[in-house]
């Protein structure tokens, strides 16, 4: 976790420069992960078998064991369930492919049973798992309060004293503004340093690799942590920084699918740099073409679509001596490949789409499409541009990876403006975590009801109630920034 | 920039934290975590000294641990600081364990309780490396971050990246304003009440759509699983080959000449040999079929496997092998040599004796077979080689090919004054065992040295060559065999059974059983030399001669005789 603990004091060329933190969150993420699949294999055995069967007693044995352990390294163990995730401690667990049932699973019995939090005390005995996980999951019907109470009830009239529970909560605040500024110097970070990369290799400088990895790493650690700052950011689509920070969203969306796809932590770095490199290419581009707003000539479109080639060859100009970016090679190479292997540029050998530019195909083109660009002026709405990828199949994309993309960024990625069935507008801050609603996503209302701008505005849930059972918003819309002079990144940074 | 963090006030030992257990402790462990850095440097991990030294800065940690479960080192460029005392000082940078952690950022380091279990030796492992990088190889922080520890934790202040790096964004919240979208919708209701872009469709709410099934997720798994076997190198090859095809451009195609001519360096350095062989394969192919290929281009590509052929290069190689862990799977080995030009053979056959290990022996035997098979014409020059050990080694080869060809060569050979050569060119002339072959072979029997004789008669006689009778008769029958050792007796004696059969058995009798003008008998060395020999004919008139002779009173012809009739019978 790369949270800031010192801050610069702001002040003039001596500032001395801020600190991070690593390493400390691993042994949690370990163990948290075990703990968390003996909590599932646990509610699995009492749904099944009575409390005395040996096999409900040796998966309660193995909680007690994983408790115990964290207990003795943590002091404390507190498991929180927040949105779709699951915390240990301030230890964001990751969910992946292996783990993804487990970690469902236990959060449909927090939320049924009205727990967002449960604080486990030492000494927590075989027995006390089995009453808690029995009962968690017969959850008293009613209100969300009044299903804590219940459970509350119960275990203390079964004298189980060992679990302290409370009710959801969001994020913590603080943290989440520490999560927020992180993500906002990870992004400027890395778009200064692709910005860097790009000038120094159209100059014929070498480029300093060392830097490239860090930001891919501050992205890989951020996104692994809180993902929604990050993801909100790559609302920045900066016209005169498109290029930059094109390269920098397309790395974000790609590790952060690749972590929908159970990458572990250097496969993702090895997709951050890939997908951060992926457009090298275009370094060497003459800028007058790149740039050009107007219809290209056969040969400047010809030119353009070297990009592919030319990205691979120049980061063998830029490899060290014993570190030769293949990965980033291949992406690069492939990147503008469909999954039927046309596109551009064209082969020769046989050769299998790597899945690592699958994954950078899809968000490359969907940041591309969403930007503005020398090219085109009017972006089109994220909306509109998942609903392309996903149905029309002469796009190329691999259409397992579209939909794990569109569970990432949901209907409505987060940065998409909004019109509610209330008239008032909002943009969309993140995804729900309730997979249920990916239509109704977690807005920020930016204006009243008549159209009265407002800011910073307010986050709701669009996937809340009104007293008569209905929900209190719906999206009807999705509107162009540019027709309401809206910088959506406003709100973001 | 290595920008110093801000020092904390200096605090006089009376102002200092308690600490949780005597700093001495501390100081003791970091005296054997440096000395540990330096073992694990020099001693492979299967050293007594190696392991001594793990062993000890494991049992420093026990000390510790029922004080505090962790131990917090502040990090100056000299020092690690705990609880603002120094526990280690070291101002000379070149030795200085701080100054490994400091020079990248690391400002903290906290051990945690269970470091000392399966963390500790993969940390040496990071200092080590980071001590031996090139300043353009990964820093302390990209090795520590890819390392992914759960018992060590570190705080770093960020030296490449600009810490100062912001937003431009607006300094100024939006103004107040009212957006028109009440009017919008009207209006985009009154003009067009079907849906239009943007427009929310129930049917395309089917949140259900974007969940991945079981058959999809394993599909992802199995993808995931694909990426991890790609033969990276061999991928990106077939990229760039890919590209030299495609591009005409001759800037273009310089560039990717330039990176063939490193790259495979990097392979070979890498042990890639099989990618190696890819390159030099398709780079074969591709100048016969690719359009418009410059001269300078055609050369350049042609020179790749030549350059590798070099002597110097591929002793390199050779030795790059020999010290490698771990040796490359034959079928590598044979997809790149088959690759490289003819001449290598001679380099292979000298490194033969100079392997050290006897699998890359084996392998190189394995490949220099191959390459000698398919190419005869170099085999037959090298049997002419200046380096006796490569002549010896293409004679073998010879011989295991029975190459008719190299007789010429090998009589060329057995006129050399070097007595290995002529004696492995005589044992190579009994393999190959053509008509020529063993004419040559005759030739030999008059050769000055005696282990060249014997392996030309003992050839002659197995191979049953009656050509060679009158020569070996006549030295069978003839006073120079009475010079000869009992080894040479008894070859000449066994190629005359072979040779001469039943023509044989009355000579050979007169040998065993009969006298002299004098009276005299033959020596006993003769007389069981001819015993075997009547042996080896094997008749019932040679079996008689030995049954004639069987009250020698010399107990090494009795035995002879003995031998020869038991294996007859």
């Amino acid at each position: 976790m790369t949270m800031p603990t010192a801050q610069n004091a702001g002040s003039t060329s001596f500032a001395p420069p801020s600190v991070a933190e690593r390493g400390s969150d691993g042994f949690v993420r370990k163990i948290g992960r075990e703990f968390l699949l003996a909590i599932y294999g646990a509610l699995r055995t009492v749904k099944m078998y009575p409390p005395d069967n040996p096999v409900v007693q040796k998966t309660m044995q193995e909680v007690v064991r994983l408790s115990e352990e964290m207990l003795r390294n943590e002091r404390e163990v507190e498991l929180r369930v927040s949105g779709e995730f699951i915390f240990i401690n301030t230890t964001r667990l990751r969910l992946d492919l292996e783990n993804y049932a487990s970690f469902s699973r236990i959060i449909g019995a927090f939320k049924d049973a009205g727990v967002g939090l449960c604080r486990i005390r030492e000494g927590s005995a075989v027995r006390d798992w089995v009453v808690f996980l029995t009962l968690l999951q017969n959850a008293a019907v009613g209100d969300i309060d009044g299903r804590l109470y219940a459970l509350g009830e119960k275990l203390a009239a079964a004298k189980v004293m060992a679990f302290e529970l409370g009710p959801p909560t969001n994020l913590d605040e603080e943290l989440r503004q520490k999560a927020k500024e992180a993500a906002k110097r990870t992004y400027a970070q890395s778009v200064t340093v692709t910005k860097e990369v790009i000038n120094s290799v159209r100059m014929g400088r070498s480029p300093n690799i060392k830097k490239i990895k860090r930001v891919v790493q501050g992205i890989v650690d951020q996104i692994l942590n809180e993902e929604t700052s990050l993801i909100g950011l790559t609302t920045l689509r900066d016209y005169d920084e498109y290029t930059f920070t094109h390269s920098v969203n397309v790395c974000i969306f790609s590790v952060a699918l690749g972590r929908k796809l159970g990458l572990t932590r250097i496969q993702l770095y090895d997709l951050g740099v890939a997908a951060l490199m992926h457009d090298i290419g275009k370094a060497r581009v003459p800028l007058t073409i790149l740039n050009k707003p107007s219809g290209l000539s056969e040969e400047e479109w010809r030119t353009i679509c070297g990009h592919p080639w030319m990205g691979v060859l120049q980061l063998f100009a830029m490899r060290g001596q014993n570190d030769i970016p293949y990965r980033a090679m291949i992406v690069a190479f492939e990147h503008h490949k469909k999954t039927d292997l046309s596109g551009y540029p064209k082969h020769v050998r046989p050769r299998a789409m790597s899945i690592y530019s699958k994954v950078v195909a899809v968000a490359d083109a969907f940041d591309a499409a969403t930007s503005r660009r020398a090219y085109q002026n009017t972006p089109l709405s994220p909306a509109d541009v998942l609903q392309e990828m996903r149905i029309n199949p002469h796009r190329g994309m691999d259409q397992v990876l579209v939909k794990a993309f569109m569970s990432l960024v949901g209907h409505y990625p987060v940065g998409t403006l909004v019109v509610l069935d209330t008239f008032e507008m909002a943009i969309v801050n993140a995804v729900n975590a309730a997979p249920e609603a990916l239509a109704r996503p977690i807005v920020r209302l930016i204006s009243d009801e008549r159209g009265n701008l407002l800011f910073p505005g307010t986050i709701v849930d669009l996937n809340q109630m009104n007293d008569s059972g209905g929900y209190a918003r719906t999206i009807i819309k999705v509107a162009d920034p540019e027709r309401y002079a809206i910088r959506v990144s406003d709100y973001f940074v | 920039m290595t920008s110093p963090t801000i020092a904390p006030p200096e605090l006089s030992e009376d102002e200092l934290p308690d600490p949780p257990c005597s700093p001495h402790l501390i100081e003791e462990l970091l005296r054997h975590l440096a000395r540990s850095i330096k073992t694990h440097q020099l001693y492979l991990p299967n050293n007594p000294i190696y392991q001594r030294a793990i062993e000890n800065l494991r049992a420093a940690f026990a000390p510790i641990w029922p004080h505090t479960p962790e131990i917090v080192l502040s990090i100056t460029e000299a020092d690690f600081r705990w609880f603002g005392r120094s526990v280690m000082h070291e101002a000379n940078r070149s030795e200085s364990v701080p100054w490994v952690f400091f020079k990248d950022g690391v400002r903290e380091l906290t051990m945690m309780q269970g470091i000392e279990d399966d963390e500790l030796v993969s940390l040496l492992g990071i200092m080590q490396r980071v001590r031996n990088a090139a300043p353009e190889e990964d820093d302390l922080l990209t090795l520590l971050w890819e390392q992914e520890f759960t018992r060590l934790k570190y705080r770093f202040v960020e030296i490449n990246l600009d810490s100062q790096a912001s937003f431009d964004a607006s300094p100024e919240p939006p103004k107040e304003r009212t957006l028109p979208i009440v009017e919008d919708i009207r209006a985009e209701e009154a003009a067009q009440p079907e849906r239009k872009s943007g427009i929310v469709r129930m049917e395309d709410l089917d949140a259900t759509l974007y969940f991945l099934d079981e058959k999809e997720i394993d599909y992802l798994r199995g993808e995931v699983a694909a990426e991890q076997s790609i033969d990276m190198p061999r991928n990106v090859l077939a990229i760039l080959l890919d590209i030299f095809e495609a591009q005409d451009n001759e800037q273009v195609r310089d560039e990717i000449c330039g990176i063939f001519e490193s790259y495979m360096l990097n392979l070979l350095a890498g042990g890639a040999y099989g990618s190696v062989a890819y390159l030099l394969r398709e780079t074969a192919q591709l100048i016969g079929r690719t359009a418009a290929l410059t001269s300078v281009h055609k050369e350049r590509l042609l020179a790749l496997p030549t350059s590798l052929s070099d002597p110097a290069v591929l002793s390199q190689l050779l030795e790059a092998l020999d010290q490698s862990e771990a040796i490359p799977e034959q079928a590598e080995l044979d997809a790149l040599f088959d690759q490289l030009r003819g001449g290598v053979l001679g380099t292979v056959l000298g490194w033969l004796k100079h392997a050290q290990k006897p699998e890359l022996r084996t392998a190189l035997e394995r490949v220099a077979g191959r390459m000698a098979s398919s190419n005869s014409a170099e085999m037959m020059k090298l049997i002419g080689s200046d380096d006796p050990s490569v002549a010896i080694e293409a004679m073998r080869r010879a011989g295991e090919l029975k190459t008719a060809a190299a007789v010429a060569p090998l009589s060329k050979v057995l006129q050399l004054t070097n007595v290995e050569l002529r004696l492995a060119a005589a044992q190579t002339l009994s393999e190959i065992a053509s008509a020529g072959a063993l004419r040559l072979l005759e030739t030999a029997l008059d050769d000055d040295d005696r282990d060249v004789r014997v392996a030309a008669v003992r050839a002659l006689g197995t191979r049953g060559h009656r050509a060679a009778l009158p020569s070996v008769e006549a030295v069978v029958q003839g006073k120079s065999v009475k010079g000869a050792d009992l080894t040479e007796k008894m070859a000449y004696f066994e190629a005359y059974g072979a040779l001469a059969r039943e023509e044989g058995v009355a000579p050979l009798d007169k040998l065993l059983n009969g006298r002299n003008f004098l009276g005299r008998r033959a020596t006993p060395e003769i007389r069981a030399c001819a015993a075997r020999a009547l042996g080896i004919i094997g008749s019932g008139g040679a079996l008689e001669c030995l049954r004639r002779a069987t009250g020698d009173r010399d107990p090494m012809v009795r035995s002879a005789i003995n031998r020869a009739m038991r294996e007859r019978t």
